[in-house]
């Protein structure tokens, strides 16, 4: 006997999205959360990407909880006490239909949590699912942490989110390596509405969004800040099994970030609100489980659906597709009674002609070539070298050429032109 | 027989808006421990005396879905008193009192404190309405058959009060003294249906919100520090080199001792009124 149609575990953007699509389509389905509210337990940098709810929400920005409307991109190359960035401004991002949005995670899970429940959903909160209940190979349910906690449907959808236990259990995930995952920790720093607008440029409830490389120190990865309405989140993103061999710690790292000349001034004088960590699945394509087994789908960071790829950071854009496209697709499984692998498979061929799959594929090289060392330590060297150089006047010596600046830079900083140059393809294949 | 529990809801993220106070209220209410306990101590009586368990809350129609929890643990009944705002406890016993006697409840438990101002009147005001036996503060309850608690009570250095009570009673607990059941997952997906009983609260006056910046020891005008060197002036103005009164040790009875103690903090200034202003409500 089944309790429900469905079962979504995981009130994250990945499992808010099956449920709303699970009930839209006038199923029965549970969604269980191990947190007091959704979102309560989850973290991340900062900024939603909204168009892939155009269909799942129209005119979604009207009733999101929004922070402030990024119209501001930039990409900064730290090197020392250095730094070089590209800025790019947009001020069409910031009226509709937007582009980007900093939103905070307990404020924007429930919100979509809240459409999935107005939609008919069951949200059940402070509950862990500890298992999945199997019966002839098949996933028929979950076990949770509550007296008689055991739950029945002939699907379940697992959108636990990174290092999925429900996924790992049913054996999608044939093997795990540390490698393939980064931790993310950020400070949240309060600072008042027109210091941000400021210090960062920006009007009314326009936003900046600032991606950075070189500032790990020995640790691979890369840094972040993001203006909220009335704070900064400042953050790093490090390998894990870098941390694990030893060396600096992650605290350590965010303060020198934060005290980096071309941070400091950003943050300075404010108060910090709240200090945060939470793993990422750095590899995406290379590390993706299984997707599909019988009974069970996977979707989002449970299935290493993050993009990470130095210049994105993209996770809940892609958890939202992911959850919708399993939601769909297990409800029309469900409406012809075979909630099969077969049938199930549905999900992983939606996937497949969307931009969930499409642009892992496609950037499946990225995440490592952004971890490389050419691109944390000989990229950032080289280009704020360069750009020290260009803009030294050294009078009166005469101004060196800039093939020159670049074969010096290079030189000083250990970088052949070889690998340079095929790091540049492999970067050019990457990015396609 | 009835056993009803009261329980303060509170919300447990408002927005503070550190320039100016303002409080922006949340979604997320919640009480506090000794009210959970409250709650498990009112299911655990209405257990082995088979009488009809039944929470009482004052707040707003959002507190809905946080009474709704008490009913998957097992709560027979749930009455909300229509209420918005922080109303005066006074007021708040008053209500409850009116409801709970509505009810016919015998035996009335509350929480010690709520996570907000946590004086633990209201559970004393309650009783004194009722007209019930009061027990504030029980860190140990039991129970000498249907409408009887044995019950201990903390008094100072460290001793502690034996007490036995009969309904009418009305008893305020601590958090330890139990701690909420988890409900069961069949039970916590049927209580999103439970109906929870409204009682209207006509004429009650919501005073409004009074925003209160910390407090700031008052400036105290100082003469210029006439040292040449930065350093001596810095020694001057912090007195870092003075004498110091030496501690006194005044041995009194103890209203003499408090105005002792009210003299001198006058004297040094804490005791000038507390910079507030009214604030629009809400
Ligand atoms: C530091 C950092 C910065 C990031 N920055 C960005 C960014 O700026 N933009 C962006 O788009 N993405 C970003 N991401 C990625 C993004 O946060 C994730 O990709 C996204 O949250 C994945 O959504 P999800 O629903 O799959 O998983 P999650 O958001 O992790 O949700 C999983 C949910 O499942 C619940 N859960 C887990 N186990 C159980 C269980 N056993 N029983 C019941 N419930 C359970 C959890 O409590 C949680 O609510 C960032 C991530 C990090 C760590």
């Amino acid at each position: 006997m089944s309790d429900f149609d469905a079962i979504v575990v995981g009130a994250g953007p990945a499992g808010s999205a099956a449920a709303l699509e699970l009930a839209r389509a006038g199923r029965s389905v549970c969604l269980l959360e191990r947190g007091p509210t959704p979102g309560s337990k989850n973290m991340y940098g900062g900024v939603v990407y909204g168009r892939i709810l155009d269909t799942l929400v129209p005119g979604w920005w009207e009733q999101m909880p929004v922070q402030r409307w990024v119209t501001r991109r930039s990409t900064m190359l730290i090197h020392d006490d250095r730094a070089l960035t590209v800025d790019f401004r947009h001020p069409g991002w910031g009226a509709a239909p937007f582009n980007g949005a900093t939103t905070f995670r307990p404020d924007f899970d429930a919100w979509l949590a809240g459409l999935a429940v107005d939609a008919g959903a069951s949200l059940v909160c402070s509950t862990t699912a500890t298992g999945l209940i199997r019966e002839g190979g098949r996933v028929v349910g979950v076990r949770t942490d509550r007296p008689d906690g055991d739950l029945r449907a002939p699907v379940v959808i697992a959108c636990d989110g990174v290092n999925s236990f429900l996924a790992k259990e049913a054996g999608m995930y044939p093997h795990t390596d540390a490698a393939n995952f980064t931790v993310g920790v950020k400070e949240t720093i309060s600072l008042p509405r027109e210091v941000i607008d400021e210090r960062f440029g920006v009007r009314g409830e326009e936003g900046v969004d600032i991606e950075i490389l070189g500032c790990t120190g020995d640790v691979p990865g890369g840094g972040f800040v993001y203006t909220n309405a009335t704070s900064v989140a400042v953050g790093l993103v490090l390998s894990l099994p870098a941390l694990a061999a030893g060396g600096d710690r992650p605290e350590e790292l965010l303060r020198r970030l934060k005290a980096h000349p071309a941070i400091a001034p950003l943050v300075e004088g404010g108060e910090v609100l709240e200090y945060s960590a939470h793993v990422i699945p750095e590899a995406g394509y290379e590390m993706m489980p299984e997707l599909v087994g019988d009974g069970i789908l996977v979707a989002g960071d449970a299935a290493a659906m993050c993009l990470a790829a130095g210049i994105w950071l993209e996770g809940v854009n892609f958890a939202i597709g992911s959850g919708a496209a399993a939601g769909r697709a297990a409800a029309q499984c469900i409406a012809r009674n075979d909630t099969s692998a077969a049938a199930l498979a549905a999900y992983r061929r939606a996937l497949e002609s969307s931009f969930v799959l499409a642009d892992h594929r496609k950037l499946r090289a990225a995440p490592h070539l952004v971890m490389g060392d050419l691109a944390q330590r000989g990229l950032p060297a080289v280009a704020c070298g360069v750009m020290e150089d260009l803009f030294t006047v050294r009078n009166p010596e005469p101004k060196p050429g800039v093939r020159r600046i670049v074969r010096t830079q290079m030189r000083r900083h250990g970088v052949r032109a070889r690998d340079a140059v095929r790091e540049g393809l492999r970067a050019l294949r990457a990015f396609g | 027989m009835i056993v009803a529990a009261c329980v303060k809801l509170v919300d447990l993220r408002p927005g503070v808006d550190r320039l100016t106070g303002a409080v922006t209220p949340s979604t997320t209410l919640g009480c506090s421990a000794a009210d959970r306990a409250a709650v498990e101590l009112a299911l655990q009586l209405a257990d082995s005396w088979s009488a009809e368990s039944v929470v009482v809350c004052c707040g707003p129609d959002r507190a809905d879905p946080v009474l709704r929890e008490f009913a998957a643990a097992g709560v027979d009944r749930l009455v909300r008193i229509d209420a918005t705002g922080a109303p005066d406890s006074a007021d708040v016993a008053g209500l409850l009192a009116t409801t709970l006697a509505g009810l016919g409840a015998d035996v009335v438990v509350c929480g010690d404190h709520s996570l907000d101002r946590g004086s633990g009147s209201v559970p004393a005001f309650v009783a004194g309405a009722l007209g019930a036996a009061q027990a504030l503060g029980l860190v140990e309850v039991g129970t000498e058959g249907p409408g009887t608690l044995r019950a201990t009570r903390r008094l100072d250095g460290g001793r502690r009060e034996r007490l036995v009570v009969d309904a009418p009673s009305v008893v305020s607990v601590e958090g330890s003294v139990a701690e909420l059941r988890r409900a069961s997952l069949a039970a916590t997906l049927r209580a999103g249906d439970v109906p929870v009983e409204v009682v209207a609260a006509p004429g009650l006056v919501v005073p409004p919100t009074v925003t209160t910046r910390p407090w700031v020891p008052p400036t105290r005008v100082q003469p210029p520090p006439q040292g040449t060197a930065a350093l001596e002036r810095v020694v001057e103005l912090t007195g870092a080199m003075v004498e110091r009164t030496p501690p006194r040790t005044v041995e009194l009875p103890p209203d003499r001792a408090a105005a002792l103690i009210v003299e001198q903090l006058r004297a040094w200034g804490y005791l000038e009124a507390v910079p507030s202003e009214p604030a629009t409500d809400g």
